[in-house]
């Protein structure tokens, strides 16, 4: 009896401390001991949170950096020259009120390089404003004696009536020029860093993006590139078109195809098709269409099925969006409608609060003082508008994202509703326009070849992954023609292709003043004659390709750039040196008026000027019968390597991948 | 330990270094015809004779410079900006001494660190000065916020007051700004050999340490954002220190976040940059370490000079060591890890927290620093000089009691019935009584009782009484109980008035209405006197524990005097030796650890 007592004890004992072990065991697991079995996985984890660490440390540097960063920003000759004639006139004419100040490049060589057309504005104020009759000449002349010291201007010239030709100092361009090239394409100087948001794209769930949104994207994606580039904070916002009722019958139709899709995910692949059938029952079957309405109601008031159905279709039209950002290297956050919903209520209180608010027939609605038509912010239904979510995103981005820049790439049909939200912006006092920019930037419409609306030939929209397609195609066609692909290998005959076929898509937009309609066509876009991305990405290649031949190396080209002088004594070596020079003036044009054609116009005067300067100015020489290099001319490479880098700069701006081979 | 004695003794023969002498190699002189003196003092006879502390510390046996003659030290650097920095320095202190204890915040203190607060603190105390309490928190990858505690707890414990808590990292941005004016001054410079070129025998010189100091300074901001790797560049200064090292390393870069100043940094100073910098900052006046940073006295010294600040004087004493033991953070990790000990604070360890719980009092602790003197001769100690002081102090604390470990039940059958009073320190009866119950049950000692006796023994034996401690009575066997295997179980005896009896040839304790206890019984963690020394343990300290080294007793019975006893009380169990109350003790049990045996070597019959 003992020893069984004994023997039970023993083993109750045993298992108690089995017990303890299994316990143990499982706290060990739950901590994810059983990877602790990896000698290398401590490592990592260090290493990971030492690389996590340094990557915030570099932010916080980079931002440290930025914020005083201003001092080696370019120079703008343009509004140097401005200051200088400001000053000038100034002292000339103290009691004159804002006097007109024009500082323009010259057309031609025999002009000067800048001219200033102040006098004959000036004589014309005087005439009017205080009865005197001074020829604009005197009053040339004037300007002239009283422009202040510098170190950018050779001489002035007065010329015909009162124009005012200034010449530049040749070695203040080659001292910018110098500058450049040893501390790379520096943005103008545009004071304190901003908070800017730029809103576009903005694409439609469960419809197809259409080239309308096309320029939407490219436009904006290029504006992004050129604000960061400056040294603003950017937030790139895609409002999509997610919410709305259109979604009671995409649900309803989802609940009734695939019945069991909260728990398998739906295959919808084509969700266009997917609308229309949709559509089609909504508009035939009365009985569906009680059920999409009772949809909304269940999706509005956040039902976690609904919800999930909701997100189901998101997720396939945001996969489709995605790819079309992939392929043009669009970044985008998506902030779409729905974002706004919870906010709508009280956009509508204030509006009421602050006595803005009238009754219509139910409705209720907003008069803005100069705008035709009335902001409907709740319909008779209860129900909120296009102009209620706009509103709110309006509030959203200058209060809580505190935006000092606000601006919408949206298409010119939009504009009267835009400036109407705006406008009630300021009128409920939201931002002062002297402090806060909040900006239109409206886009025409995409045209056919036939100058109609753009179709496909059977009468559809094309659909903007089919175009991008026919890009490509039609790229490789045009490299094929011109027996590319015999001279490149097969990645950079690829790298070639996508840079034609995209960079030629964004650019032909680009190019065209938005503000206009444009022509859509493949034909013209891949000329590698005239204003097109072809030429100019053909013309960037074979300057690069200068001080290759050459065998001169960038450490070389560095060494020359801190150590040599850029000669400009060659007529076409000066109005080279003062094209490169002009890349932040043009810049500070864009971010006033937001055209960006006239960066595509720089980049083609830029290349045209090159090529002057290179058929007439030899940069390397070499022997005619060997072909060996004779003689480097050090300073010429050094104006090709300058004209490079702004076209890099140019290029990456627009959203343009320059290749090195094509 | 030989070397720095001979660099000590160089140092006093060629009288006070020049930064002349600094730049030279050190070599040369390194080969002083001296003859070495043993320095170490091992087994250090302990005598009760020994000065006080304080008495030791105030003595002219110190010859340490009174505050604001700094000037007066050997080797003490004077610039010319000397006098008029002391001059400031003594405005700002009044001459008031003051020093201060820096541990690293990345353990437990153990009996070393004992000396150095004793001496920091006490030194202070002596001369009417202050001590801070100064986290030396340059290095972001170790600390934790319970050492930070559990380093001051201890200070406290001893018994010291610190005039501030201060942190090294409460001066990074000072230290940044004169690491500026360093490279500034053309002082340091930024350097991109490898940790491994740096390290060994006659690295290579840095091919960076001539380069300009604006490039330094770029660099330098350039480590400060982040954008140098780990170990890709590290800021040096331009001096070779005493043992020849070149050009010591002021800051490196670590992407760790720090415990204080959270990620404000990626770069952190080193020791030798920080520590005599935040010692001026802090105006002290005696910089006390121990002998190991004697090579970095020059470098101490050059750099407050190179930067033109308020130098302190450093002054070195030796180590305190304890054989037997291992008191690395590192190896107690191993230690704790394997299960050797319970944790950091287990009482086999020589941790502060350790000797704690075991029972040491804070002033036996502070009476053996004293003991082995604050010369500058590094001490290594057997732990049975440490425990002498013990029992010198509990002798005088610790109140009586009786304990019995292994038990053997005792019914009295003539029993008369009454309480008895227990002096609570034998030696004075004015320091009171304690009364504890006696009835005809009690519990002697096990080994208190023997059927069959030899000569020496005297204690309980049929036909052989013994006196009952405390009670005035002499038991006789009358009966003895055995189980069927015939182990005794149970005896009856008689007692008698001890004046009515023979006198017993011996006394023994005993408990009655006992309280069930744990005790835990210590021995050395080690077999050894030095675990970490390969030639005495060639298979590494982890193959040296001592198997006995703790024994628990769960069955151990108590009397009742100690029933509401807390945790860390000390008492003599009478025979045993002294215990204290262990904060594993719950309301329901009693845990006691044996701190010290009576005696050193316990008798055994």
């Amino acid at each position: 009896m003992e020893a069984r007592v004994a023997q039970a004890v023993a083993r109750l004992a045993r298992q108690e401390n089995e017990i303890k072990c299994l316990t143990a065991e499982i706290e060990r697991l739950k901590n994810f001991g059983c990877l602790g079995v990896s000698p290398s996985l401590e490592g990592l984890r260090d290493e990971n949170a030492k690389l996590k660490y340094r990557l915030n440390f570099l932010r916080k540097s980079l931002q440290e950096e930025r914020s005083k960063a201003v001092k080696s920003s370019m120079i703008n000759i343009n509004s140097c020259l401005q200051e200088l004639f400001g000053a000038a006139i100034q002292a000339a004419y103290p009691d004159l009120e804002n006097p007109p100040l024009v500082v323009t490049t010259s057309q031609q060589p025999k002009f000067g390089d800048y001219q200033c057309n102040s006098a004959m504005g000036i004589a014309q104020i005087l005439l009017k404003r205080m009865e005197q009759k001074i020829s604009p000449r005197e009053i040339a002349e004037k300007i002239v004696q009283n422009i202040p010291s510098n170190e950018c201007i050779e001489k002035v010239e007065i010329a015909g009536p009162g124009f005012i030709n200034v010449h530049l100092r040749k070695d203040f361009v080659s001292r910018q020029l110098s500058s450049l090239l040893v501390n790379g394409v520096q943005p103008p100087a545009v004071g304190r860093r901003r908070k800017v948001i730029v809103d576009f794209s903005s694409p439609n769930i469960a419809k197809e993006m259409h080239v309308g949104h096309l320029r939407s994207t490219i436009i904006g994606e290029s504006m992004c590139r050129l604000f960061e580039f400056v040294g603003h904070d950017v937030l790139r916002l895609n409002h999509l078109g997610d919410w709305g009722t259109q979604f009671g019958m995409l649900i309803a139709h989802l609940q009734d195809k695939f019945p069991d899709y909260l728990t398998v995910s739906p295959p919808i692949g084509d969700l266009q098709a997917f609308y229309k059938e949709s559509k089609r029952r909504f508009d035939t079957e009365e009985d569906f269409k009680k059920r999409a309405y009772q949809c909304v109601v269940m999706l509005q008031s956040k039902n976690p099925d609904f919800l999930k159905a909701w997100n189901l279709i998101c997720d396939v039209s945001r996969k489709e969006f995605q790819k079309i950002y992939k392929c043009l290297d669009i970044t985008l956050v998506e902030r779409g409608e729905s974002f706004y919903q919870d906010m709508m209520k009280d956009i509508v209180q204030e509006f009421e609060e602050k006595g803005f608010v009238q009754v219509d027939d139910g409705r209720k609605i907003v008069f803005v003082p100069g705008c035709s038509v009335p902001l409907t912010i709740m319909k008779s239904d209860g129900g909120y508008t296009y102009d209620t979510s706009d509103l709110a995103a309006l509030r959203h981005r200058l209060f809580e994202e505190k935006a000092d820049i606000l601006i919408y790439v949206v298409d010119s049909g939009q504009s009267v509703h835009l400036q109407t939200v705006f406008a009630a912006g300021r009128m409920i006092g939201w931002y002062d326009p002297k402090v806060t920019r909040v900006a239109h930037a409206a886009f025409g419409v995409v045209l056919g070849e036939d100058k109609k609306k753009f179709r496909t030939r059977s009468g559809d929209t094309v659909r903007l992954m089919d175009l991008l397609d026919e890009g490509l195609n039609r790229a490789m066609e045009k490299l094929k023609d011109k027996e590319r692909d015999k001279v490149l290998s097969e990645e950079e005959l690829r790298a070639a292709q996508t840079a034609v076929a995209f960079g030629c898509i964004k650019y032909a937009d680009l190019s065209h003043n938005r503000l206009n309609d444009y022509v859509f066509s493949f034909d013209k876009m891949l000329d590698d004659r005239g204003n097109t991305a072809a030429y100019l990405l053909y013309a960037f290649t074979r300057i690069r390709s200068i001080a290759r031949l050459a065998t001169v190396d960038e450490q070389q080209l560095q060494k020359a750039a801190r150590e040599e002088v850029v000669v400009l004594e060659h007529e076409k070596e000066w109005k080279l040196g003062k094209c490169i020079l002009r890349f932040p003036e043009v810049l500070q044009k864009i971010l006033d008026d937001l055209l960006l054609h006239t960066l595509c116009d720089y980049l083609y005067e830029l290349a045209t000027t090159f090529t002057e300067f290179y058929d007439n100015c030899y940069c390397v020489e070499k022997d005619r019968q060997s072909g060996v290099v004779v003689k480097v001319n050090m300073w010429r490479l050094l104006l090709c390597e300058a004209t490079a880098v702004v076209m890099a700069k140019g290029f990456d701006i627009l959203g343009i991948k320059p290749v090195e081979r094509m | 330990t030989i070397k720095n004695e001979v660099d000590l003794q160089v140092l006093h023969l060629l009288g006070p270094k020049t930064e002349a002498d600094l730049e030279k190699k050190p070599k040369v002189r390194r080969k002083g015809r001296l003859k070495q003196k043993a320095a170490v003092v091992e087994n250090g006879e302990v005598g009760t004779e020994t000065l006080s502390l304080l008495e030791q510390l105030r003595g002219e046996a110190l010859k340490f410079h009174k505050p604001g003659e700094n000037y007066k030290t050997e080797g003490y650097v004077v610039t010319p900006n000397t006098m008029a920095l002391l001059k400031q320095h003594l405005a700002v202190t009044g001459g008031q001494v003051r020093t201060r204890f820096p541990p690293e915040p990345n353990g437990i203190l153990h009996i070393g660190h004992a000396k150095a607060i004793n001496f920091n603190f006490g030194y202070a105390k002596a001369n009417g000065g202050v001590c801070f309490l100064r986290y030396d928190d340059t290095n972001p990858e170790k600390e934790e916020e319970k050492y930070f505690t559990a380093i001051r707890d201890m200070v406290e414990w001893l018994g010291y007051q610190p005039y501030a808590v201060t942190h090294a990292s409460d001066y990074f941005d000072q230290l940044y700004t004169w690491a500026l004016e360093l490279i500034r001054r053309g002082h340091a410079y930024v350097c991109h050999q490898k940790v491994e070129e740096i390290k060994g025998h006659n690295p290579a010189p840095s091919p960076w340490r001539d380069r300009p100091a604006e490039e330094s300074l770029l660099l330098f901001e350039d480590m400060r954002k982040g954008k140098f790797g780990e170990g890709e560049a590290t800021l040096r200064m331009k001096l070779v220190m005493e043992d020849g090292k070149m050009d010591p390393v002021a800051y490196r870069v670590k992407f760790t976040p720090h415990h204080r100043t959270g990620d404000k940094w990626c770069i952190y100073p080193t020791y030798d940059y920080t520590h005599c910098l935040c010692d001026s900052i802090e105006h002290i006046t005696h910089s006390l370490c121990t002998k190991e940073f004697q090579a970095r006295r020059s470098s101490y010294f050059w750099l407050c000079n190179a930067l033109d600040v308020y130098c302190p004087v450093q002054w070195e004493y030796g180590r305190l060591n304890l054989l037997y033991t291992v008191v690395s953070k590192r190896k107690i990790i191993r230690l704790v890890e394997t299960g050797a000990v319970r944790d950091w604070d287990d009482p086999r360890l020589f941790t502060l927290t350790a000797l704690r719980r075991r029972g040491f009092p804070a002033e036996a602790i502070n009476n053996f620093c004293a003991r082995v003197g604050v010369t500058v001769a590094q001490a290594t100690m057997e732990p049975h000089l440490l425990e002498a002081c013990v029992r010198e102090v509990l002798n005088e604390k610790a109140p009586r009691a009786m304990a019995v470990l292994e038990p053997l039940k005792v019914t009295i059958t003539n029993f008369p019935a009454l309480d008895v009073l227990v002096p609570n320190f034998p030696a004075d009866e004015t320091r009171g009584f304690h009364k504890v119950p006696f009835q005809p049950t009690i519990y002697i000692e096990e080994t208190d009782f023997r059927e069959d006796i030899d000569k020496g023994y005297k204690r309980l034996a049929p036909g052989q009484p013994v006196g009952l401690r405390h009670t005035g009575y002499v038991i006789a066997v009358q009966n003895v109980i055995k189980d069927a295997g015939g182990r005794v179980m149970e005896l009856e005896v008689t007692c008698t008035k001890s004046d009515a009896a023979d006198k017993p040839k011996a006394f023994i304790h005993w408990v009655s209405e006992p309280l069930a206890c744990e005790v835990r019984l210590y021995e050395r963690l080690f077999l050894h006197k030095n675990p970490e020394d390969p030639a005495e343990v060639p298979g590494g300290f982890l193959s040296d524990l001592n198997p006995d080294s703790l024994r628990v007793i769960d069955t151990a019975l108590v009397d009742r005097s100690v029933l509401s006893a807390q945790p860390f009380s000390k008492f003599q169990f009478e025979r045993l030796g002294y215990f204290s109350v262990d904060p594993d003790s719950s309301a329901r049990k009693l845990v006691f650890n044996r701190t010290v045996t009576l005696k050193e070597d316990p008798g055994k019959d």
